[in-house]
C-alpha cells in the first residue's frame, strides 16, 4: 500500500479500554467485519469524505431534518450519519429479535391487566404507587378493551452491547417511537454512495417495514370492518418527526392528517376530502395522550380531533398505540420487567435489563445519595436523554445540586451504574478521521392480532462527542446504517 | 312512593366575532341508576345542529354539537323529565364492625380497585401542613366519621358566589374559607381521601324544596365509599345526606371529570357564557 495514502483507518486509534465492535484488542478485524474492511481500506480518506458530504447534502435535500428544542432556539438539523455501517451478525440478532418480541408482549399483557383486573399488584408484585402516581395512567382507559387486544403496536427497544459482550436493555418506548424513518434513510443513502459493498455481504432488507406496519394497523381494525381505512395523524409540520409522519404514510400509501382533517360524528371519526366524509377505521397517531381529544383531555390541544376518545372508547376506531400506553413507558416499570416477564410468561428474560435503584425506596435512595459518582441518574418520565445526569462527569457542586433535586422529589429518580457502551469506529468531521464512539441500538418491534414482527436492522445512535454516553438524536448524536446478516 | 321531576337547562353562548367552526360537549343529562329513571329527554339549539348523543371517558351520557356555519350566538334548550324514589338515607344504616372496616380499607385489594377516587387530583390536593385537617376517630364508625365531616366542612365554608371560580384551589379555599357547592365537594374530597375512604366528586341538579322553584345552577355533591352498604351521597354545601331532591348527572376524581360544558371553538376575541337550571317536581 502506497504510505503516502492516508487510508480510512490509517490513524484509528484502539483504546483497549472500550469494547470496539470491529476490532479486538490487538486491532485485528472481527470476523464479520473484514470484508468490509477490505472494500473500504482502498480508499483514502478523501475519497471518503467526498461521499459522506454528498450522502449528507441529499438528507437535507430530501428535507430529512428533525428539530432540537432548547429554552430559546429550534434549531433545522440533519440526523448527523456515516457511510460506515454496523454489522449484527445472525445469531446475534436471533437473540435481540426473541429478546424484543418477549418484551413487547409482556408489556401488552401488562397494560391489559392494570387496566382491567390488576392482578399483578394484587399480587404484590408491582407497587399500587408505580400507576397511581403516573402521569400516564388514564383512568378512562379502565375497563376498555382495545380493538384485538393490543395496546403497544409500536415499540422501540434501546439496546446497548456492554463491555461484557452481552445485549442490555435500557428503556422500552411504547408511546410514540420515533426514528424508523432514518433506518430507511440511512440503507438508501448508503446504498446511492456504495452500492457495491452489498453485493459481498447478504444483508436483510429494512425497507418492509412500512407494509408491516400497515398489516398489523389492519389487523386490528375494528369489529364489522372489512377493508379498514388506515391514517397517520401528525401534530404538523412543526413537530421534531414530522419528516417521519410524511415518510411512513406515504410509504403505506395512506393519507397523512392533522387533527382539523379529521371529524367525528355519531362516535364515527370521518376525514374530510374533496369528495366529501371518508370513515377512517384505523389511527396511527403520532399525537400524544392528553393532546387528541380537547373534550377529553386537555381542552387547549389545537393538535386533537373532539370527540376521538369517545369513538375510541365504542370500539369505533382503533388508536395505536392505544391511549394510556405511556404507563409502562415510565423508567420506574422497567426495573420490574423481569417481573412482569416471569408474571405474565412464565419466562426468563432473553435480554437482560440494568441493574436500577428506585429512589423512592428510603435505602435504594440512601445508596443512590451516597454514589452519585458512579451512577446515571434520570427522571423517569422524560423522553429524549433530557434530564439525565452522568455522575463522573459531574463537578462536586453539580453533586450536590443533583443530591438535592433527588431528595425534593425520589419518585421522579431512577439511577442505574454507568454502564460501558460498546463503540464503533465513526467518522468525526473535526479531526477528518475515524474514532471510536459509544453506540446503541433502538429496534422496532410491532404487535398485531396474531402477528409480530421485529424490523431486521434498527437505528444504531452514535454520541459523537468523545466519551458522552448519551446518544439521543436531540442531545447531538449521529447515527450509522445497520446491517442485520442473513443465515 | 316516587316523585316525578321535570328540569330545564338552558345555556346561551355569545361571541364577539363570528365563530367558524365548534364542538361542544354537554354533561348534562341525568343518568339512570337505582334511585332514578330518565323518561324523556329533548334538547334543541338555535342553530339547528344536530344534537349527537355520547359518553364521557367515565361511560356518562354527554350530548354533543358540533357547527359548520358561522354564527355568534348559539342558545341551547335541554328538558329532562325524571321519574325519582323516595328514600331515607338513613334508613339502609346497618350496624357497623367497626374495626373490620378500617382494615378493609387499609388492606391492598381494596386500595387497588378503588384507585380513582382515592388518589390527589388538581383540585383535591392539600397544601402541604394541612394534611391532617380532620382526622377520623377510628373509635367510631367510617359513616359517623362522613357525618361529623359533612358538618364540619358545612361550618368551615361560608358559602358565598363570587369569591372563587371553576379553577379554584383547595389552597385558597382554606385561606380564605368561602366558596360554593364546587369548593366544598372538592374539600370533602381531599379529606375523606386522606382517611383512605374513596370518594368521588358528584354533579346534577338540586331541587330545592316543593312549590319552589327559579333559577339555579349545577349542583355538586360526593359520593363515598362505605364498607357494609357502598357508595352513599353526602352533600356538604347543605349539611345534608344525599336524598330524593338530588338528580345525579355524573361523578368522577373532581370538577374536571363533571364539568357540564367543554367546547373548542375556533374564532376569537371575547365571549359571554351563562347557564340556569329550573326544575319543578309533581308528587
Amino acid at each position: 500500500m502506497n504510505s503516502d495514502v492516508k487510508t480510512i483507518f490509517s490513524s484509528y486509534h484502539n483504546n483497549a479500554q472500550l469494547f470496539d465492535e470491529v476490532f479486538d484488542s490487538n486491532g485485528v478485524a472481527k470476523n464479520v467485519y473484514q470484508k468490509l474492511l477490505d472494500l473500504y481500506g482502498n480508499h483514502s480518506i478523501q475519497e471518503y469524505v467526498q461521499l459522506n458530504n454528498k450522502a449528507k447534502a441529499s438528507f437535507f435535500n430530501q428535507g430529512i431534518t428533525f428539530q432540537v428544542y432548547d429554552n430559546k432556539v429550534t434549531q433545522e438539523k440533519i440526523f448527523p450519519f456515516d457511510l460506515f455501517p454496523r454489522i449484527i451478525d445472525e445469531d446475534e440478532w436471533e437473540i435481540i429479535e426473541k429478546g424484543a418480541i418477549q418484551r413487547s408482549k409482556a408489556l401488552n399483557l401488562f397494560l391489559w391487566d392494570i387496566y382491567h383486573d390488576k392482578k399483578i399488584i394484587k399480587d404484590g408484585i408491582v407497587p399500587l404507587d408505580l400507576i397511581s402516581s403516573s402521569a400516564n395512567y388514564l383512568h378512562q382507559m379502565i375497563g376498555v378493551d382495545p380493538p384485538g387486544g393490543i395496546y403497544n403496536h409500536i415499540s422501540g427497544t434501546d439496546i446497548i452491547k456492554h463491555s461484557d459482550g452481552h445485549y442490555y436493555v435500557l428503556e422500552d418506548n411504547i408511546r410514540c417511537p420515533s426514528g424508523v424513518s432514518y433506518v430507511i434513510c440511512n440503507r438508501t443513502a448508503l446504498k446511492r454512495a456504495l452500492f457495491g459493498v452489498f453485493n459481498h455481504y447478504k444483508t436483510h432488507s429494512v425497507t418492509n417495514y412500512a407494509e408491516n406496519l400497515l398489516e398489523i394497523l389492519e389487523s386490528v381494525k375494528p369489529k364489522g370492518v372489512d377493508v379498514p381505512n388506515c391514517v397517520v395523524l401528525t401534530p404538523g409540520m412543526y413537530n421534531s418527526a414530522f419528516y417521519e409522519h410524511s415518510y411512513l404514510a406515504k410509504a403505506m400509501g395512506v393519507e397523512l392528517v392533522e387533527g382539523r382533517d379529521l371529524f367525528v360524528e355519531n362516535d364515527f371519526v370521518y376525514m374530510k376530502t374533496i369528495r366529501g366524509p371518508i370513515k377512517v377505521d384505523v389511527i396511527y397517531r403520532r399525537v400524544d395522550d392528553l393532546y387528541m381529544d380537547p373534550l377529553e383531555f386537555k381542552p387547549e390541544s389545537a393538535l386533537g380531533v373532539p370527540g376521538l376518545f369517545a369513538a375510541y372508547r365504542k370500539g369505533n376506531v382503533c388508536l395505536a398505540n392505544a391511549p394510556g400506553t405511556g404507563v409502562a413507558d415510565d423508567k420506574a416499570i422497567y426495573t420490574y420487567m423481569p417481573q412482569i416477564i416471569k408474571y405474565y410468561l412464565d419466562e426468563t428474560p432473553i435480554l437482560n435489563n440494568v441493574h436500577t435503584y428506585h429512589c423512592s425506596r428510603p435505602d435504594e435512595l440512601k445508596y443512590v445519595l451516597e454514589h452519585i459518582h458512579e451512577l446515571v441518574i434520570k427522571p423517569v418520565d422524560e423522553a429524549g436523554g433530557y434530564g439525565i445526569s452522568i455522575g463522573n462527569r459531574l463537578t462536586k457542586d453539580e453533586i450536590k445540586v443533583v443530591q438535592e433535586e433527588i431528595k425534593q422529589n425520589p419518585r421522579k429518580y431512577i439511577a442505574q451504574p454507568i454502564m460501558s457502551l460498546s463503540v464503533h469506529p465513526t467518522y468525526i468531521d473535526e479531526s477528518e478521521s475515524f474514532e471510536q464512539r459509544h453506540v446503541d441500538l433502538r429496534t422496532f418491534t410491532l404487535l398485531g392480532h396474531e402477528k409480530e414482527f421485529v424490523l431486521k436492522g434498527g437505528l444504531s445512535r452514535v454520541a459523537l462527542k468523545r466519551g458522552n454516553l448519551i446518544v439521543n438524536s436531540s442531545q447531538g448524536g449521529g447515527s450509522k446504517d445497520t446491517w442485520v446478516l442473513k443465515k | 312512593m316516587s316523585l316525578e321531576y321535570s328540569i330545564t337547562y338552558n345555556a346561551e353562548n355569545e361571541y364577539e366575532n363570528p365563530v367558524e367552526n365548534a364542538s361542544w360537549q354537554f354533561l348534562i343529562v341525568p343518568e339512570n341508576n337505582d334511585t332514578q329513571e330518565l323518561l324523556h329527554v329533548d334538547i334543541k339549539n338555535s342553530l339547528g345542529a344536530k344534537n349527537e348523543f355520547s359518553e364521557n371517558g367515565y361511560g356518562f351520557r354527554t350530548v354533543r354539537i358540533n357547527t359548520w356555519e358561522k354564527f355568534q350566538k348559539l342558545n341551547i334548550r335541554a328538558t329532562f323529565k325524571l321519574k325519582k324514589k323516595s328514600f331515607n338515607p338513613f334508613g339502609q344504616v346497618p350496624i357497623f364492625d367497626i374495626v373490620s372496616n378500617y382494615e378493609l380499607v387499609q388492606s391492598l385489594d381494596f386500595k387497588v380497585d378503588f384507585e380513582p377516587f382515592l388518589g390527589q387530583t388538581k383540585f383535591t390536593t392539600l397544601p402541604q401542613g394541612s394534611i391532617n385537617l380532620f382526622v377520623f376517630d377510628t373509635a367510631l364508625s367510617i359513616f359517623d366519621n362522613l357525618l361529623t365531616l359533612n358538618t364540619w366542612i358545612y361550618q368551615f365554608i361560608k358559602f358565598n358566589t363570587g369569591v372563587t371560580h371553576v379553577n379554584t384551589l383547595l389552597e385558597e379555599v382554606l385561606e380564605n374559607p368561602e366558596g360554593v357547592c364546587q369548593d366544598f365537594a372538592h374539600l370533602f374530597c381531599a379529606l375523606a381521601r386522606a382517611n383512605k375512604i374513596p370518594t368521588r366528586y358528584v354533579c346534577g341538579y338540586l331541587h330545592q324544596g316543593n312549590g319552589y322553584f327559579g333559577d339555579s345552577q349545577m349542583h355538586a355533591w360526593v359520593e363515598t365509599y362505605v364498607p357494609q352498604v357502598g357508595w352513599v351521597g353526602f352533600d356538604p354545601t347543605n349539611n345534608l345526606l344525599v336524598d330524593d331532591n338530588h338528580i345525579k348527572v355524573a361523578h368522577g376524581k373532581d370538577f374536571n371529570d363533571c364539568s357540564p360544558l367543554k367546547g373548542v371553538v375556533y374564532s376569537y376575541g371575547a365571549n359571554k357564557t351563562s347557564h340556569n337550571v329550573e326544575i319543578q317536581a309533581q308528587q
